[in-house]
């Protein structure tokens, strides 16, 4: 999870990073009782980079402009995110830039120290000039000094510098981070050193063992989460749903060679961390998960791919059954419902979800090819169940890739 | 690697440990104890528990392996218990393990020369013979391929797909996903290559995964079997690859510069080796068919 820069400029201040004065503003006219004084910088609070040059970092110089300049930011989205916080910091005057972080390498398995001392924007001069220092045993200082030298500083800074990076380190190993950055690093005339941005991300896995940066997550943070993989074509005919990461990869490769598009990939009972989630938490994500995709308009073929052992495939088997079984009283919904369900191609949720959205009320509902692939046990049982509902059953993969593909031609 | 020894269970009381622990029963595997702490003196499925894994020692004798089922943040702990013990192999079956506390883990288990695999690794399986770990053995058949895979669940399609063929499976290692990973390819090749019933190996690759350099020498000059290697969703926007430090970083502070390395240039990698690269799960039988007739 990665921290926004007030939260990671908080930590920097826990641990003795220096940064200049600032306030974290929720409301512009909480810039009415700013405590900094002017001129300030604001800056948009998202995870997304380049927010510079989106328009999301702004000069000001008196609280009528602070206000104008706020309220402009608080409307810009960058890559798609509002901010909820804008930072007001105040300017400083560096003379030079350093960029410092701490990496886990999962190469090396091992922390690495980063230094460049061309910190800032210009990217390729600061790769250019990247130092690294391997952490290969117990940490100590002298890790700190070897990249501050390499890095080519003398005198003074080689202590000042490798002081932060012993602190950066710390926090790194304490709070299980992934990454911990200070980009840039201001080096000011009198050589004083001060945090001017950071990035802070710490590994999902260990996030429970935190509860101070639990608690900066947002409150539907959760590693048993639903996991829906980006990147899908909206306009996508494709649906699919499976119960691991590496199998909807799989799958979705496939119906790419074939030239389809897919609109939705889920991943059912199964954490962010490759975990297998127990079958009743399961079905429960593949009920949210059959609810999402059945009411896609464009969808034309939905899969669903599912291998497990076989006490996990039968109740997997039974809760499609029970989901997709047509209803044994019609819901009073109107005759364009009863219409429907003869055709005997889409569920009650379906129905349910479309008439009670006014825009999709007279859109003429398209039937949703089924195509189920459940490997692990006997499942002909729960098929009975679904006798009258079409759906292409099948155990192969190919199979039911060729179904997906020809199921979806208009 | 020894496959017969003594084996314990750690986190025996855990629901996956018991699901597995049947299984392997049925198998024949030695599981000599269980350790829960506050559960010791109790019997699980007829394996006597025990408090302490240095207990379970001083009774039983040497034990060879220990699978490691605890919950995530006590993997560390569980594993430092297990080396302390002297066990020289340890299976991590859960997943989710801090990568810090592997970090530190591997650090201790490479002084004393401890063989870890895992965490989130379904273990080993040789059909019919040997299961250790939380394979569902329902999927595989004895036969004459080799796979060490990082993901289980498409190690059952692969074997899906094998035992329709009728070339079955050998010998099945499960590494783990996800974080960091204790062994990898690398590691295990030298067993699949030494192996007599093997004479094939598929290697299954992760997307946003890290592979081992080591691998792509040792398959160059030693591996004279044919290997294949499957990587899931090559063609995808989602693929990336989390490597380095270097392209850790350079990924972080542009999205509009390249890459370092993408998975493209891995599979330029493989192919350089003499591996094939497969991109399709299913036409991977036929490819070892033509492969181990020449």
């Amino acid at each position: 999870m990665e921290l926004l820069e007030y939260q990671a400029k908080s930590l920097f201040t826990q641990i003795g990073i220096p940064i200049l004065p600032s306030e974290s503003i929720k409301n512009s006219r909480e810039l009415k009782q700013l405590q900094i004084p002017y001129p300030v910088v604001l800056k948009s609070q998202v995870r997304a980079g380049g927010r510079g040059r989106a328009g999301g970092v702004r000069f000001v110089d008196n609280t009528i402009d602070a206000i104008a300049a706020a309220q402009a930011i608080f409307n810009l989205p960058i890559m798609g995110e509002y901010p909820q916080v804008i930072l007001a910091e105040a300017r400083y005057n560096t003379e030079r830039e350093f960029f410092l972080a701490v990496v886990l390498d999962y190469e090396l398995k091992q922390p690495v120290l980063l230094g460049s001392v061309r910190g800032g924007i210009d990217v390729e001069a600061l790769l250019e000039n990247m130092k690294m220092v391997v952490v290969d045993t117990e940490f100590s200082p002298f890790y700190a000094r070897h990249l501050a030298v390499k890095m080519g500083l003398s005198g003074q800074l080689i202590h000042s510098v490798s002081t932060i990076i012993e602190k950066m380190y710390h926090l790194f190993r304490e709070k299980d981070l992934d990454i911990i950055e200070i980009n840039p690093l201001g080096v000011g005339a009198d050589g004083k050193l001060m945090a001017l941005d950071g990035k802070i991300s710490v590994n999902d896995s260990a996030l429970f063992r935190h509860e101070d940066i639990l608690k900066l997550a947002s409150p539907f943070f959760s590693d048993t989460n639903l996991l829906s993989l980006e990147n899908v074509a909206k306009d996508g005919e494709v649906g699919i749903i499976t119960n691991s990461k590496d199998l909807a990869l799989t799958t979705w490769d496939l119906i790419a060679k074939g030239k389809k598009k897919v609109s939705l990939c889920l991943v059912v009972g199964e954490t962010s961390s490759g975990e297998m989630l127990p079958p009743s938490k399961l079905n429960q994500q593949l009920q949210m998960a059959l609810e999402q995709a059945l009411t896609l308009p464009e969808l034309k073929v939905l899969l669903i791919n599912i291998l497990a052992n076989a006490e996990t495939i039968k109740t997997v088997a039974e809760a499609i059954a029970n989901y997709l079984q047509p209803p044994i009283k019609p819901t009073a919904q109107g005759g364009e419902d009863r219409m429907e369900r003869l055709t005997g191609t889409l569920s009650r949720k379906e129905r349910k979800s479309l008439s009670s959205s006014k825009k999709s009320e007279k859109k003429q509902v398209k039937p949703i090819q089924l195509v189920i692939r459940l490997v692990g046990a006997d499942i002909e049982e729960f098929k009975q169940l679904l006798v009258t509902t079409p759906v292409y059953w099948t155990e192969n993969l190919e199979k039911a890739i060729d179904k997906v593909l020809s199921g979806s031609k208009k | 690697m020894n496959w017969t020894g003594q084996v314990v269970i750690q986190g025996i009381t855990e629901a996956i440990a018991e699901h597995a622990a049947a299984l392997m029963g049925v198998y024949g595997t030695n599981i000599v104890a269980g350790i829960s702490p506050g559960c010791g003196g109790q019997k699980i499925q007829d394996i006597p528990v025990f408090d302490l894994v240095e207990e379970a020692v001083s009774q039983l004798g040497k034990i060879q392996t220990s699978l490691i089922f605890v919950k995530p943040y006590q993997v560390l702990d569980a594993a430092l218990e297990a080396i302390a013990a002297d066990i020289p192999q340890i299976i991590i079956t859960v997943g989710g393990v801090p990568p810090l506390d592997m970090v530190k883990l591997l650090r201790k288990a490479q002084a004393t020369n401890t063989l870890i695999l895992g965490p989130g690794s379904a273990g080993i399986i040789i059909p019919e013979k040997v299961l250790l770990g939380k394979f569902e053995p329902q999927f595989f058949t004895p036969g004459k391929v080799g796979i060490i895979s990082y993901s289980d669940i498409l190690t059952y399609e692969i074997a899906l797909e094998l035992n329709q063929a009728g070339l079955g499976e050998s010998i099945v290692i499960s590494l783990g996903n996800n974080g960091i990973i204790a062994s990898n390819f690398g590691e295990w090749l030298p067993i699949l290559t030494a192996d007599e019933s093997t004479q094939a190996i598929i290697l299954i690759g992760q997307t946003n995964g890290n592979y081992d350099e080591s691998a792509r020498e040792y398959l160059a000059t030693e591996v004279k079997k044919p290997v294949i290697v499957f990587i899931p969703g090559l063609d995808l926007p989602e693929a990336r690859i989390k490597g380095d430090a270097a392209t850790i970083i350079a990924n972080q502070l542009s999205y509009s510069l390249p890459t370092n390395k993408t998975v493209k240039d891995l599979l330029i990698a493989f192919e350089k080796v003499n591996v094939l690269v497969s991109d399709r799960l299913s036409s991977i039988p036929n490819l070892i068919k033509k492969l181990v007739k020449n």
